[in-house]
């Protein structure tokens, strides 16, 4: 029972982090998504994308929900944890009785509740561009917590890593910015000239996007199952490693 | 019974610097036990590897019998550590964060027992400010308040007093004193002797990483064969140095007073002879050696006496 306080605790306290400042951690990204969803209705008006059969506006707006679910997750968990340990108030996290298991998972769902808060709330604007209809609700409920899972965990190692601010910004601007945008959010890779399509199969976020438009719009450009076993794995991996960080106290035990 | 604390063999270094070496060092339950040493001495690297904020690179610790690494989870929720340097938790205000510190301890509700830290370490009136807002004292004051709202068995204070008003300082000690009194073992490290004189039991000196004493704070300080004998005088004599052979470093004071030093053996023949001596005597005190004097002793350069 006092386990599963502690445990509720973190999570308790993630949350009730970012909603203290929740108009930089959600209303700041639902303004900027909300300008893409305005840009692209105005300037791709009944524009269809061939591949796929449907208006251009319904493909984008798993990909810009899976955009910001991605970006939000990981600015929560990266900067509760830079925040933390700038302050060194990560002695709080270090002297608590926590499982390393529950360190990983308390974060990571702290990260994933900022994802998909931010996520819903651009699907409810994206409403006002499109019918709102989804394919699969509980599929893409599914893979939104997988997809925000993984880069809450991405955050947390980011966290771990960093030792200043800057830092963080390397593994977005470099890392996420890239690969999100590379990944067919705004066009479907099966567009892209020979070589490029090739190189975005090695792109991991592009079977996230992927399978999120699948269950979005029920058609996809790679096999879902495919889809589903490495974003899975790729999930499991970063969720036994950063367990496994905490445990060796990367960066944050003497 | 379990000790409180077992620390066997403990090592650690940083690069060339051997925080701690050798540490062995048991601490019963109930104690109040003071941990002294000068900076850098390895004080807090103890308290770290106690707390699991240091990886130790050999040795064993145990808390109330329970392993430090292997069962950390048992070890963290008996221990309440407040650490020497002040952090804090942007974000929230006093009260919240007590509330977020007891949950991760396990305590739900905690209303009670957050509301008796709070009047205790004068924090009431603010606890419903963010720590932002808060000037140096006052944090230092919500570092212990959250090392103490789970109620733990067992209470270290990596210098709680630094910063902190001499109100507080005696608030806080009788707090400590009660929680003691209560059965609670209590870690002290400080560098106020004279608080350490008075408050614990038990005391440890560390010296570069190095325990050099470990006893009864009285047997320490019986190490030391030292009287300070103080006679306040009318005028001051000619030829000081001359009048009492047997004593060491003689002073005279610009409160008129003559200061000598003695042996505890020598302490009686010295005050005939002040008596028997043509001074006019005003007043006369004898004070022993202080927990100061044994401290200077054993860490002083060239006082490496080892135990
Ligand atoms: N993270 C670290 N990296 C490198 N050296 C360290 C680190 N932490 C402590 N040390 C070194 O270990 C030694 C012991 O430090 P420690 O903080 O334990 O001393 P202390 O007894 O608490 O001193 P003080 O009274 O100043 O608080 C010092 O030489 C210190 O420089
Ligand atoms: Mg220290």
């Amino acid at each position: 029972m006092s386990d599963l306080i502690t445990f509720y605790s973190l999570v308790k306290r993630e949350i009730w982090r970012f909603s203290k400042v929740a108009i930089q951690t959600v209303f700041a990204p639902l303004i900027s998504t909300s300008l893409y969803l305005i840009i692209f209705s105005y300037s791709f008006r009944s524009r269809e994308v061939a591949e796929y059969g449907i208006d251009y506006i319904k493909f984008i707006v798993p990909g810009l929900i899976m955009m910001s679910l991605i970006q939000n997750s990981f600015a929560n968990t990266s900067s509760s944890l830079i925040v933390a340990k700038y302050q060194g108030s990560i002695v709080d996290l270090l002297l608590a009785p926590f499982s390393y298991m529950q360190l990983t998972l308390g974060l990571m769902i702290g990260g994933i509740a900022r994802g998909l808060v931010v996520g819903l709330a651009i699907y409810l604007i994206a409403t006002f561009f499109y019918s709102g209809a989804v394919y699969s609700v509980g599929l893409f409920i599914l893979f939104s917590f997988l997809i925000s899972g993984i880069f809450s965990l991405f955050g947390i190692i980011a966290g771990l890593w960093a030792e200043k601010f800057d830092h963080i910004s390397i593994f977005s601007n470099f890392f996420i910015t890239p690969l999100t945008f590379l990944s067919g959010v705004f066009y479907s890779v099966k567009n892209l000239p020979g070589i490029w399509s090739k190189v975005s199969l090695f792109n991991p976020v592009f079977y996230m996007i992927d399978m999120a438009r699948y269950a979005f719009v029920g058609i996809s450009d790679a096999k879902l199952s495919l889809s589903i076993t490495i974003v899975g794995t790729l999930f499991i991996v970063l969720f036994f490693l950063t367990t496994y960080l905490f445990k060796i106290g990367y960066k944050i035990k003497d | 019974m379990n000790k409180a604390i077992e620390i066997e063999n403990v090592n650690k270094s940083y690069g060339d610097v051997r925080a701690l070496e050798d540490v062995n060092l048991t601490i019963e339950q109930g104690e109040f036990f003071g941990l002294l040493g000068p900076n850098g001495a390895g004080k807090s690297t103890l308290i770290g590897v106690l707390g699991g904020l240091v990886n130790k690179d050999s040795g064993q610790v145990t808390v109330l019998g329970n392993d430090v690494v292997q069962n950390y989870r048992k070890t963290k929720k008996s221990l309440g550590i407040v650490p020497q340097e002040v952090v804090f938790d942007p974000y929230f205000n006093v009260r919240e964060t007590l509330e977020i510190q007891s949950g991760y301890f396990g305590v739900k509700d905690n209303g009670e027992r957050i509301d008796e830290v709070l009047d205790a370490l004068g924090l009431k009136y603010k606890e419903d400010t963010n720590i932002r807002g808060l000037s140096g004292g006052m944090k230092r004051r919500l570092l212990i308040a959250k090392a103490l709202v789970h109620d733990p068995d067992i209470i270290v204070l990596d210098e709680p007093t630094a910063g902190v008003d001499v109100e507080l300082r005696k608030s806080l000690w009788d707090y400590v004193i009660k929680l003691n009194e209560q059965g609670k073992t209590i870690i002290l490290t400080t560098h106020y002797l004279e608080e350490a004189e008075q408050l614990c039991d038990r005391i440890a000196i560390l010296n570069k990483g190095r325990v050099v004493a470990v006893d009864q704070k009285e047997e320490l300080i019986k190490r030391i064969d030292k009287k300070v004998i103080e006679v306040k005088l009318q005028h001051k004599p000619n030829n000081i140095e001359e009048l009492f052979p047997t004593a060491a470093n003689i002073e005279w004071t610009d409160t008129n007073k003559l200061k000598l030093e003695t042996t505890r053996g020598n302490v009686i023949s010295l005050l005939d002879k002040i008596q028997n001596s043509s001074l006019e005597i005003v007043d006369i005190d004898v004070n022993s050696a202080k927990l100061e004097d044994v401290f200077m002793k054993l860490t002083s350069l060239g006082g490496e006496e080892n135990e």
